[in-house]
């Protein structure tokens, strides 16, 4: 459903995939303290940013803390609009049942909608 | 109406993603190696953003792609990006 | 953020605890129930059972999502466990006076929480 009055404050742009750079937590640490400070967050899933919506992460092979669990969090924060890339999820081959959270696809029209309804993008 | 701001070159995941949330009426500005994208070799690279492209003067000129770019693509200094950002409700970098 | 910094120590029968410069726990398995007790009695707190069921939640939730919760997760947490009565600021600021997170956290012997002031 596109529901209008849910468009949150603050659209957190997400596009790299766990482990491989600190971009994807960097990202997750905006969306939280905006939503610390009662702002309503969405998340957007872009690109390879898709994967961390994978179900079944584990920490890096030094024993990094993965993300996984901070996704699990984002419920207690009230980060409950998830949306996700139609194409990334075809790229890469996911569909939801693989996903750890229920995230919404969208296409590029939608995505261009969502940016221009939030009164904030950042992009990590 | 945003302003979306490229710095990488058209073959990248951040160009496609770019192009992907532009709305129909949003302006696209390369920048750095984003003026890569204004050779005309790359037109195809932008399908659709006609009239909306914009390079920066200073990233094409320092890059030899000045007086190569293609016809179109609207070349700003910086205050004509300055400008650009007025004119837009918002900016969104692509990196 | 955890710190590795140990700027003091902690005396809790005869043991010394190290503690970061906001005293928060270095080691967090240091914690035990005792440990609990003498970080509240430098707070001015006597820990009461009203007391021990949110420190059980918050180690819990950092249990779950290895992070200390901010105020409005914390208030959601202990909602969820506690019921709706005590899923509240006012009860939660009465318990831990100043920044119920932080205190918390501390006496919980969770890191400091990440996403608050």
């Amino acid at each position: 459903m596109h529901d209008e009055t849910h468009h949150g404050d603050l659209l957190v742009i997400l596009r790299h995939a766990p482990h491989g750079s600190s971009w994807l937590r960097e990202g997750l640490d905006a969306a939280l303290v905006a939503a610390a400070f009662e702002r309503r967050v969405t998340l957007l899933f872009l690109g390879e940013g898709a994967l961390a919506l994978l179900e079944g992460q584990g920490v890096g092979p030094m024993g990094q803390k993965g993300t996984a669990p901070t996704l699990a969090m984002l419920e207690m924060y009230d980060i409950d609009r998830l949306l996700v890339e139609e194409r990334a999820l075809r790229d890469y081959g996911l569909d939801a049942s693989m996903l750890l959270l229920p995230a919404r696809p969208v296409g590029a029209t939608e995505m261009a909608e969502e940016l221009a309804a939030h009164s904030l993008v950042l992009n990590f | 109406m945003l302003l979306h701001i490229l710095n990488r070159a058209p073959d990248t995941p951040a160009c496609r993603q770019a192009l992907s949330a532009l709305g129909p009426a949003d302006r696209l500005l390369l920048i750095e190696d984003g003026v890569i994208g204004a050779l005309p070799a790359q037109r195809a690279a932008f399908p659709g953003v006609e009239g909306r492209l914009y390079a920066l003067h200073e990233d094409l000129e320092a890059r030899g792609l000045l007086g190569r770019h293609a016809d179109g693509i609207q070349v700003v200094d910086v205050e004509g990006f300055v400008a650009l950002t007025e004119a837009c409700e918002r900016t969104v970098s692509w990196y | 953020m955890a710190s590795t910094e140990i700027y003091r120590y902690l005396s809790v029968a005869e043991t010394q605890i190290p503690l970061d410069p906001e005293g928060y726990l270095v080691n967090r398995h240091d914690w035990s129930e005792t440990v609990a007790e003498a970080l509240a009695a430098e707070e001015g707190i006597a820990l009461t059972e009203a007391h021990w069921e949110v420190i059980r939640v918050l180690r819990d939730f950092y249990a779950r999502f290895e992070q200390a919760p901010a105020m409005r997760p914390l208030v959601k947490a202990v909602g969820q466990a506690l019921g709706p009565e005590k899923g509240r600021s006012i009860h939660l600021m009465r318990l831990f006076p100043g920044s119920p997170a932080k205190v918390g956290a501390r006496l919980a012997g969770l890191p400091k929480p990440t996403n608050c002031l």
